[in-house]
């Protein structure tokens, strides 16, 4: 593998840290709950669940993160706000670590910003995400609170390549005033983490790991994508057996990380039995290929811990 | 005896031209279904299958839409999918078409972007095709009932199919810098030392 010669950032939200060289630091994985569609869920608008299933699945998170070392993220999913503050009264009482704010309506993103300063739990919330789609009120939102980390999406609709993805983020798409790094900045966004956005297999699902290594290169930050919705999306998977796409889930998902990732937003909370230890083998193989580059694994680096 | 004119072929046979999660029903049918973001399964239309996003989703529709000319009407249904709303998005685009970037001018999704289709796809879709606007119907007799009236009236649009051809990434040279391993965008790799370079 290879080391990056600009120096790479490290984020740390809540004790939990993103980047470094590939094989520094073991990879975040984070799992998402209550998404659309999610079993558990009887009410996505009110927010019912049942909560049992949901501790079991929290916890089963915990404790592969604790087994392996890789760090862990719950990302909270939401339809509406209402459902939001019984989510995150949940986390509150289940999940020590750090939460994803997600949602696909905007006004609930804006409004969940507020409402994690509110409850005080800005400082362990990602907001995800700031993109193109993100407009002046959703900006505003976001300045007004707390939270200081963030995922930008840096997926570009004009041009969904390598550059057209950086220019998102630097400057230069035409069709954003201005780069997302910067707009972050102005946000009081502090602790950035990049996103390419991936689209289906056949539109450019590859790009993410190319512009992975080239994001960190030119920029240092840490870099991640949610390569799960690659596999998810291609119907003639669909059609397989379970273990199959497990497997193609997995494997998918070493390539993010030997593609330089530092954090994996790895679908569906339920997967977190195959994809921590896919994820462990990665960073253990990617540790010990640059072990002569003077790259030290941190102390819990699945290195360290399960070899 | 004068030799009739061979006959128009409303679609290819390697129709739909681009791979997604639908059924195909009978491609003579006059009627296309979007689900957007519900599951429903309804007989006779040509071609039926759900839309989830705004950008990528929508543009596979117009191309498998265009492409088959007996695709007179069609049939929006099911639940919006919340935030990036395909179902408005189509809707704003066959009333409005696009800008000069792309941006599907009136739509209210979130990132609603034509990225991959040639030009004239759009003019194309707008006057082939006649939406039917039934976001949020689920109820798959009623659905079923509006394709029996739809394809009763469909009469095959009276031109070739339009085949959408999708835009090739332009191949760009790569200088070599100090590295001997190219990434693009000005990123090189030395494999001697295994470093990555920008």
């Amino acid at each position: 593998m290879f080391r990056f010669k600009k120096e790479q950032s490290i984020v740390n939200v809540a004790g939990v840290k993103f980047g470094g060289q590939p094989g520094e630091l073991a990879t975040v994985l984070c799992g998402t709950i209550f998404y659309q569609g999610h079993k558990i869920v009887q009410d996505e608008e009110r927010g019912i669940y049942d909560r049992s299933a949901a501790e079991r699945l929290v916890s089963r998170q915990a404790e592969l993160s604790e087994e392996t070392g890789n760090p862990a993220v719950l990302h909270l999913y939401a339809r509406t706000i209402e459902a939001l503050e019984k989510y995150l009264a949940f986390a509150e009482l289940n999940w020590a670590g750090p939460i994803i704010i997600d949602s696909a309506d905007a006004t609930v993103r804006a409004a969940a910003a507020g409402l994690v300063s509110e409850l005080g739990y800005a400082d362990k919330t990602i907001y995800n995400s700031i993109s193109v789609a993100t407009d002046e009120t959703e900006a505003r939102a976001i300045r007004d609170s707390e939270v200081d980390s963030a995922i930008l999406l840096a997926y570009n609709p004009t041009d969904s390549g390598v550059d057209g993805t950086l220019q998102v983020l630097e400057g230069g798409a035409s069709m954003t005033k201005k780069g997302l790094i910067p707009l972050a900045e102005d946000l009081g966004i502090t602790n950035v983490l990049i996103d390419p956005g991936v689209v289906p297999m056949g539109s450019g699902a590859g790009v993410a790991l190319r512009f992975s290594v080239v994001a960190k290169a030119r920029l240092g930050l840490p870099v991640g994508s949610g390569i799960h919705n690659a596999v998810s999306a291609w119907p003639w998977l669909g059609k397989k057996e379970k273990a199959i796409k497990r497997c193609c889930d997995a494997a998918a998902s070493a390539m993010q990380l030997l593609a330089a990732g530092d954090f994996l937003l790895y679908g569906p909370i339920e997967n977190a039995g195959f994809i921590f230890p896919a994820a462990a083998m990665a960073d253990i193989l990617v540790a010990e290929s640059v072990r002569d580059l003077d790259i030290e694994p941190m102390a819990n680096h699945p290195v360290n811990r399960l070899v | 005896m004068a030799e009739e004119p061979p006959q128009k072929k409303s679609f290819d046979e390697s129709w739909p031209p681009v791979r997604g999660e639908y059924a195909i029903g009978d491609p003579n049918a006059g009627v296309a279904v979007v689900t957007l973001a519900s599951q429903l399964h309804v007989r006779g239309a040509a071609i039926i299958g759900p839309c989830k996003t705004e950008n990528l989703g929508v543009e596979k529709i117009v191309a498998n839409v265009i492409s088959n000319c007996n695709i007179r009407f069609l049939l929006l249904c099911g639940a919006e999918s919340k935030g990036h709303l395909p179902g408005n998005t189509i809707l704003a685009l066959h009333k409005n078409g696009i800008d000069e970037q792309g941006r599907i001018i009136g739509s209210k999704g979130a990132i609603p972007f034509i990225q991959n289709l040639v030009p004239g796809a759009v003019l194309r879709f707008q006057e082939q095709v006649q939406l039917i606007d039934f976001i949020g119907l689920e109820d798959e007799a009623k659905i079923a009932e509006l394709v029996e009236i739809y394809n009763r009236q469909a009469e095959p649009y009276p031109m070739e199919p339009f085949q959408v051809v999708k835009k090739k990434t332009p191949m760009k040279s790569v200088l070599a810098g100090e590295g001997d391993l190219f990434l693009g965008s000005g990123v090189v790799m030395d494999s001697n030392a295994w470093l990555v370079l920008a």
